[in-house]
């Protein structure tokens, strides 16, 4: 399942979250991350509930995309236990998206 | 949905159209003449055609390419986005989609500012009109190799506090808008930790929030999200493929000689492989 978050919500579906979590940092201007949406939709299947995604609209969101330093969109944080771990800047083919999760989880 | 869209007009990528074209296939190339053959004053080592001037020689491509179906574009194409049974191009404001994809840009021997590339996507954008808004009340800074820039800057200087644009290119006669800082010196190097913070020129330093570089044509890793490349070369099979399913690459961009026969050769292998 795929769940958004804005700044009042984030800490609460991101921080303190049980899973792990890839948060997806996206705006509705924003060309490359139309195209990434439907990738991240297969890569939260294919993974099969081991990864949460968040995805968090920076227009709605600034605090959030400011606190973690977002600069360009789309860009992808992994958390685990609260802590950033890898971070995917720009569209990336699911295989890679898969693959640096997979590397920074050790899955 | 295009059978083929080939990006990059030199001899690669029109040799691919004509191949493609050949049998039937839906193709759109994309790119301005090849530079190189332009500039090539004389090529004596293209069996058949000896003594060939190039300029005549890409008037000659350019005019068997408009014997076949090939729509051709004069669009730079901005990034090319594996869709996993498609591709979707981005050429400037245009969305086109193919089945199958073949880089045949050449190979670029401009050097990029130092760090550019560990930057992008942190403090460094290539697309003003994608990342503008991240930074809306902030300060940026426009380096503009190309006309185009001029456009971007004028944007920025609408939604940015501050904006600075150091010009490669001539910009005289070109409507500026007033607000914006115009620095002429010479881009060197940018620095930070985690980000893009300072970008060194020869006789100044420039601190802001973004840096946009406008250029005609952007590095590989820029082009294709996810392509393999090895020193500026893209990774190819025998068939031309790349790491990425049905993304090819044919000519000097898939390495060493940067020969006019390999690179017609190239270019219809790439087009006629299934």
């Amino acid at each position: 399942m795929i769940i958004n978050a804005d700044d009042f919500s984030f800490d609460q579906e991101v921080i303190n979250a049980d899973k792990p979590v890839l948060v997806d940092f996206w705006a509705q201007w924003c060309m490359p991350c139309k195209m990434l949406s439907p990738i991240i939709d297969e890569v939260a299947k294919s993974l099969d509930g081991k990864v949460e995604i968040v995805k968090v609209n920076i227009d709605e969101s600034p605090e959030a995309a400011y606190q973690n330093d977002i600069t360009s969109i789309p860009t992808m944080v992994l958390f685990k236990g609260g802590k950033p771990v890898s971070k995917i800047v720009g569209f990336q083919p699911k295989e890679q998206i898969e693959q640096a999760i997979k590397e920074a989880l050790d899955i | 949905m295009y059978d083929i869209a080939i990006i990059g007009k030199g001899p690669a990528g029109i040799s691919a159209a004509i191949s493609a074209c050949s049998r039937g296939k839906k193709t759109i190339i994309f790119g301005g003449d090849s530079k190189k053959v332009l500039l090539s004053p004389l090529i004596d080592n293209y069996p058949g055609l000896p003594n060939i001037k190039g300029p005549e020689l890409m008037e000659s491509l350019n005019n068997h390419l408009r014997k076949t179906t090939t729509t051709i574009s004069e669009k730079t194409v901005l990034t090319v986005y594996s869709m996993g049974t498609y591709f979707s191009i981005q050429a400037q404001d245009d969305i086109i989609e193919s089945k199958k994809v073949i880089i045949t840009t050449g190979v670029n021997f401009k050097k990029s500012i130092e760090n550019e590339d560990k930057f992008l996507g942190r403090g460094v954008s290539y697309c003003a009109t994608c990342d503008a808004a991240l930074f809306k009340n902030k300060e940026t800074c426009v380096i503009g190799y190309n006309e185009e820039s001029i456009d971007d800057v004028n944007f920025l200087s609408t939604l940015c506090n501050k904006v600075y644009f150091i010009p490669m290119t001539n910009i005289k006669n070109k409507n500026i808008d007033d607000r914006v800082n115009v620095i002429n010196d010479i881009p060197k190097e940018f620095k930070g930790n985690m980000k893009a913070e300072e970008l060194i020129l020869e006789n100044s330093t420039i601190k802001c929030d973004g840096y946009f570089v406008i250029k005609d044509s952007y590095p590989l890793t820029s082009l294709v999200p996810g392509l393999k490349i090895d020193n500026s070369h893209i990774i190819v099979d025998k068939n031309m493929e790349t790491n990425i399913k049905g993304l090819f690459a044919a000519g000097d961009v898939t390495g060493k000689p940067y020969q006019l026969a390999k690179a017609i050769g190239e270019g219809q292998v790439a087009a006629l492989y299934e």
